[in-house]
């Protein structure tokens, strides 16, 4: 933990604010806060390192065909001080999950996890880090 | 920059160090090592804790129009916003809570100081930006429910459940006003496109639907509404721009619609903090050097304004923040660091850790590197009237001092090249973070060497021996950059580590060979040195990989010029909180790396965490920006 940086102004701290939005790259112009999407479908693969974890769900479309959907999350740190593992997510291969995420601009099938519903029920929020 | 991790998570401070050290159980049969080591790493937070509350709790304490003291309220706490209630009786504060790692709101009585809970929050949860109703009998705040971010609204005396009144898409929004006829709030989101101005309506039930008043390139914040809810005033600010940020008034048009008139600029430059007089005739916002700033305002008809003029400066050598401006206009709400305004002093220590000199006259100083052949430093010095930083050079022999950058944009990470001939350091330009060289001696302009991911943090660890390679850090990984070609932007940063666990502060060895960097793999919360060899044909790492500390290390990594020593900065006690030790292990590089083992050179006095200095290149000297009393001092 950090100490606290010694007084600074009221802007400054909302600029802290502000930028924390693109921690590791400018997350608002590459995916839009205003467009979610929500989907169920099987974890497949992920990859669990800095700067942010990426998980690969395979999901039905909205006309049942099969999408392969790439999720960008907060980095390892963050699930960690909120108590959720790799292991969570290696219990979770290949077994259905849910989805929420804000959609890429481009149109592309990817977007920025807000929420995971892992099998067993566990949810795992992104917030504030990605919503 | 690390991740949004909250700066200060909470408190219980000195109760909490006291319960840890009094009712911790002996180790006994039936405890497992994981037992033990989990109740080691819980007295350690449990101190961590109480050090960070000793450091940063803070008493409320009043200023009158004049800026002279008189009064305060409350106990010590760690205040992360203090707003009056409408009739100047009460204070609403967000508290953080280091034990529970999460922040809640209080309303504390000024005249007894009791203090009544009204949100009780998760870990993890951070409630912000209080708000009062009019009537001063509920209270509006930002905070993350089930994992979403929203606006809620409680009732002040704490009774009764918190109401949803907005979810927000994203996170971040920046609530700032209650309009005085109860009518709306206001809140703007911001990022690096731009801001976008709201209200909120408060009329129906459930959650509202947000009406967009103003949608800019420029970022917006603080926005509050004039007492008669006609107009908004807000602080507007280009990304481009940086430093500078303007005033703006502009009719309040409650559908969304266009203004006939305005925006209208009362102030070119501020640091926030906003405030309508209660009469609406008078206005206020903070200056650039923390004085107090007051605009005659007229808002019956047409918006009509003055000239800003200085109402007070807080008194002392290094004013304290304006925390809050009652609705009267009489009272100034203040927090005042319990070991009072400080500056720091450039100070040389020997390597049996005796100061040895000072350079310069105290001021606010961060980061101070020596130059190769450690006759000079290289500082981030910022300016007390402006709230800018800029990077200075010192001679060590005479204090003379060479200015190497002036300008308002963001900078950090001065380092020197091999030669002592330029400063590197990373800026922040538009949207990128990129690193820049300049003349040591000011001279000259500055040159981009590399851009980094637009919006990307980036911190310049330091340069290979030869000057070929940078090494840096982000988001928890280690990059390296080739200095190939002659198109900054065409260069690309290499991944030398990106792992699950954190890795940064790479630093080459003085032959190139090696980087030295810390990394958390071992345990979360605890950094150990590894060294790992560097491949100048990828600028990736090699083979071999080397522990070198062994009880953990807090910054300070630095290899002694011969290469044949490698020193570094460690907690006297093992996750400890606040003394701290300089360290020093043999090493060998030739044929290979061979890590000795680290033995403790001396205790480091009157040296905090964050504060970072940095051993000169034959490992003789350290030097520290060392805080000293502001107010017994010259500016």
């Amino acid at each position: 933990m950090s100490h606290r940086i010694q007084p600074f102004s009221a802007l400054a701290v909302m600029l802290l604010a502000a930028a924390s939005l693109w921690a590791h790259h400018n997350m608002s112009a590459i995916y839009d806060f205003n467009n979610r999407v929500a989907m169920s479908g099987t974890l497949t693969k992920f990859d669990w390192r800095n700067p942010h974890i990426e998980l690969i769900v395979d999901a039905k479309g909205d006309k049942d065909q099969m999408e392969t959907w790439t999720l960008e999350g907060p980095p390892p740190s963050f699930f960690r001080t909120r108590d959720i593992g790799k292991s969570d997510f290696e219990g979770a291969f290949g077994k259905p999950v849910t989805f929420e995420a804000s959609r890429a601009r481009d149109g592309s099938k990817s977007g920025l996890l807000r929420t995971m519903t892992l099998p067993g029920g566990k949810v795992v929020s992104a917030c504030p880090q990605n919503c | 920059m690390p991740t949004p991790f909250r700066i200060a998570v909470v408190v219980a401070g000195a109760a909490a160090l006291s319960a840890a050290l009094l009712f911790a159980p002996l180790t006994g049969r039936g405890q497992t090592p994981t037992d033990e080591k989990a109740k080691a790493k819980a007295a350690a937070k449990a101190k961590q804790n109480a050090k960070n509350f000793e450091n940063n709790a803070a008493v409320i304490t009043f200023y009158d129009r004049q800026g002279k003291t008189v009064g305060t309220a409350g106990e010590r706490a760690l205040y992360e916003a203090t707003v009056f209630s409408p009739d100047r009786t009460r204070i609403a504060v967000i508290k953080d809570d280091l034990a529970a790692e999460n922040a809640d709101l209080w309303v504390m009585d000024i005249a007894t100081g009791k203090s009544t809970r009204i949100t009780t929050s998760a870990k993890n949860e951070f409630v912000q930006s209080a708000l009062w109703s009019p009537d001063g009998s509920q209270l509006a705040y930002v905070t993350i429910r089930s994992g979403s971010e929203g606006v809620y609204r409680k009732a002040s005396n704490g009774e009764g459940p918190e109401e949803l009144l907005y979810k927000n898409a994203s996170a971040f929004m920046d609530l700032s006003d209650w309009s005085l006829d109860g009518r709306f709030l206001t809140f703007s989101k911001s990022d690096l496109s731009g801001g976008v101005l709201f209200v909120l309506p408060l009329s129906g039930q459930g959650e509202r639907p947000a009406v967009e008043i103003l949608r800019s390139e420029s970022r917006i914040f603080g926005a509050r509404f004039s007492p008669n809810s006609r107009f908004l005033a807000y602080v507007s600010n280009r990304v481009s721009e940086p430093g500078k940020n303007p005033v703006y008034v502009r009719p309040f048009d409650p559908s969304g619609g266009a203004p006939a008139a305005g925006p209208w600029q009362i102030a070119d430059n501020s640091r926030g903090r906003l405030y309508w007089r209660r009469d609406g005739k008078e206005f206020y916002y903070l200056g650039l050097d923390r004085s107090v700033m007051a605009v005659g305002v007229g808002t019956a008809a047409a918006f009509e304004f003055g000239k800003p003029r200085v109402l007070f400066r807080p008194p002392g050598a290094v004013p304290f923040f304006i925390s809050d401006i009652s609705r009267d206009g009489e009272r100034f709400l203040v927090l005042p660091p319990p070991k009072g305004p400080q500056l720091q002093q450039l100070t040389i220590f020997d390597r049996n850790g005796k100061a040895a000199s000072k350079v310069a006259e105290p001021g606010l100083f961060a980061q101070p590197a020596f130059s190769p052949d450690g006759t000079r430093l290289v500082v981030l010095k910022n300016d007390l009237n402006t709230g800018l930083a800029d990077i200075w050079t010192y001679e060590i022999g005479t204090g003379k001092a060479s200015r190497v950058t002036n300008d308002a944009l963001p900078k950090n990470s001065p380092r020197w090249t091999s030669d002592g001939k330029h400063i590197l350091y990373v800026s922040f330009r538009g949207n990128y973070n990129g690193v820049f060289r300049k003349p040591a001696d000011g001279t000259g302009g500055e040159e981009l060497l590399f851009r980094y991911t637009p919006g990307a943090g980036l911190n310049l660890t330091d340069i290979s021996p030869d000057g070929k390679f940078l090494v840096c850090a982000s988001g928890g990984v280690i990059l390296t950059v080739a200095l190939t070609g002659t198109d900054p932007l065409a260069r690309k940063a290499i991944e030398f580590a990106r792992e699950e666990f954190d890795v940064g502060n790479g630093r080459f060895s003085p032959d190139g060979r090696f980087l030295a960097y810390v990394s958390n793999e071992l345990d979360p919360d605890r950094n150990e040195v590894f060294v790992r060899a560097f491949d100048a044909s990828t600028g990736m790492a090699g083979e071999g990989k080397w522990q070198l500390s062994k009880e953990g290390a807090a910054g300070m990594q630095s290899w002694r010029a011969d290469g044949k020593e490698f020193l570094y900065r460690q907690f006297v006690e093992p996750g400890g909180a606040d003394e701290l030790q300089l360290m020093a292990a043999d090493v060998a590089a030739a044929p290979t790396f061979k890590p000795g083992t680290p033995k403790a050179l001396f205790k480091i006095p009157g040296v905090y965490r964050g504060n970072l200095g940095n051993i000169s290149r034959d490992a003789q000297r350290l030097v520290f920006a060392m805080d000293v009393p502001a107010d017994t001092t010259a500016r």
